[in-house]
């Protein structure tokens, strides 16, 4: 199956929001699970990144590439970068993969690569 | 609500310390009733963010006001990420402010070199989105890292003035008996000579090495009162006169202007209020720079300089020891160390003792009003205060 990352959608405005949250940031008056589910898009612009030298002990590589994507539909997403030179402003897509592997679970997320 | 004095500080060496978390909590409050003379405490608040998981320790206050022998009084701890030390002091404030208690304790105490480097930057780490961020690998070098890239874009700061805050933080820190980072850095061995790469290497580009705060272990004290108790005592008078607090999104990617710090400005917008002062009456600041780049950005969100003006503030020497507004005199976060739930108590023990006029070597001349922002999350829960010279 597909995985995906998911916004959230307010049932009574309409606004969108992404991470899950409890009430909507806009209207302020929706009710217990009143979003629905929307997937994200996988395209976008990366509005910053930084490039990460002392990591968590779970994580076995040198140095990780983190980004903040401004996706198609105007959300953001953190994610990790891919591309061997990410710039502010490049083109990329997202595949959902896994982005962190601890013992006792896998952690599924967005991971941007140059479009 | 009455009014509330600042009547008796401590603090210990912020560096790596040899002793239990207890004993790091207990140490500054012997130092601040002495101070004061005052041993009759009525309510003890501990700020602490990592006993439980750096530590193995839970109700670090039922521990420390036995060991202090103050029972029955009432204890408890306070944990809001790095923020506690000054929500540890609000909590103080309202409780003298309210009339319920009229001599109360606030201790912030942390042990964080217990572990290594790496697991504590991963223990700071979960204070981020556990599902928009932590699972990435975020830390909060990471989520500095990218804010910094945004700000030198947007506003023209670059790694030169993140340079000159750590070196100007690092000076301050030489003259502070109690600081972590007492070494003296230059430019030219930070960032402009050929070894700098070595020296100063990349943590989360663009910030390096001495673009971050130490991991310490710390604790700090202050006994707040009211004014029957305080104008009993020989002491210059400083009042708590304003507190602040304000939050903001978990995760960073959602703010409407990610180079925004929202919670930075509006805390402090209300604590000034309260103080019924201004920014410009600010004569000394404590700083939340955990990186240099918060220094900046906070100087321009609390209003003594305009948005992005901050940097060029720093360039013309308003913010060191004996410029316009001296900023971390104590050598702030950076070189005094960060022992993240002591922290904000630090900052009020460093106003306390300018405004008294008791900082020594780095004592700013006539300072008036101090001020002091201490920064929770990557900025989503900010806690300010404003204290005046009576």
């Amino acid at each position: 199956m597909q995985r995906e990352i998911y916004a959230y959608k307010c049932k009574k405005c309409g606004h969108l929001h992404y991470p899950y949250r409890m009430v909507c940031r806009e209207c302020k008056e929706n009710g217990y699970n009143e979003f629905e589910a929307v997937p994200l898009p996988h395209k976008g612009k990366i509005l910053t990144f930084t490039r990460v030298h002392n990591l968590p002990a779970e994580f076995d590589v040198a140095i990780l590439q983190l980004g903040i994507v401004e996706l198609e539909n105007g959300l953001r997403i953190l994610g990790q970068l891919a591309m061997e030179h990410p710039k502010i402003g490049m083109a990329v897509e997202g595949k959902v993969e896994i982005v962190r592997c601890a013992e006792y679970e896998k952690n599924y997320g967005m991971v941007f690569y140059e479009a | 609500m009455r009014d509330v004095y600042a009547i008796g500080v401590g603090i210990t060496s912020f560096s790596r310390l040899d002793y239990p978390l207890t004993e790091i909590a207990c140490y500054p409050a012997l130092m601040a009733m002495k101070d004061c003379g005052i041993h009759k405490i009525d309510h003890v608040y501990v700020a602490n963010m990592g006993a439980s998981r750096l530590n193995r320790q839970t109700g670090l206050a039922s521990a420390v006001v036995d060991s202090l022998s103050l029972t029955p009084a009432g204890a408890e701890a306070i944990e809001n990420g790095p923020a506690s030390g000054a929500s540890a002091i609000k909590q103080g404030f309202m409780a003298v402010a309210s009339g319920m208690n009229d001599v109360v304790m606030v201790i912030g105490a942390e042990r964080m070199r217990e572990v290594n480097n790496l697991d504590a930057t991963d223990f700071v780490a979960t204070l981020s989105h556990p599902l928009a961020e932590y699972i990435y690998g975020v830390t909060l070098p990471a989520l500095a890292g990218m804010f910094t890239r945004l700000y030198m874009e947007k506003y023209g700061v670059t790694e030169r003035h993140l340079a000159m805050v750590a070196v100007k933080n690092h000076a301050n820190a030489l003259l502070n008996p109690f600081a972590h980072l007492r070494q003296p850095i230059t430019l030219a061995g930070i960032l402009d000579s050929p070894e700098a790469m070595t020296n100063n290497p990349y943590v989360a580009e663009p910030l390096r090495f001495f673009d971050c705060c130490p991991v310490s272990d710390g604790g700090a004290c202050i006994i707040l009162a009211c004014a029957d108790v305080a104008k009993k005592l020989k002491k210059p008078l400083v009042r708590l006169a304003g507190v602040g607090q304000a939050t903001d999104t978990l995760a960073v990617h959602e703010r409407v202007s990610p180079t925004d710090l929202t919670a930075v400005k509006l805390s402090s917008q209300k604590a000034f209020r309260m103080a019924g002062r201004e920014p410009s009456d600010v004569s000394v600041a404590e700083l939340h720079d955990a990186f240099t780049i918060l220094e900046i950005v906070e100087s321009e969100e609390v209003g003594f300089f305009e948005k992005g003006a901050g940097h060029l503030a720093l360039e013309r020497g308003e913010t060191q020891i004996g410029g316009r507004l001296p900023i971390n005199t104590s050598g702030g976060l950076k070189a005094k160390g960060h022992p993240v739930g002591a922290t904000g108590v630090g900052q009020a023990h460093e106003i306390v003792l300018q405004l008294r006029g008791e900082a020594g070597k780095r004592q700013v001349k006539n300072a008036r009003v101090g001020f002091t922002c201490n920064f929770g999350g990557f900025g989503n829960n900010v806690v300010s205060l404003v204290f005046v010279r009576e």
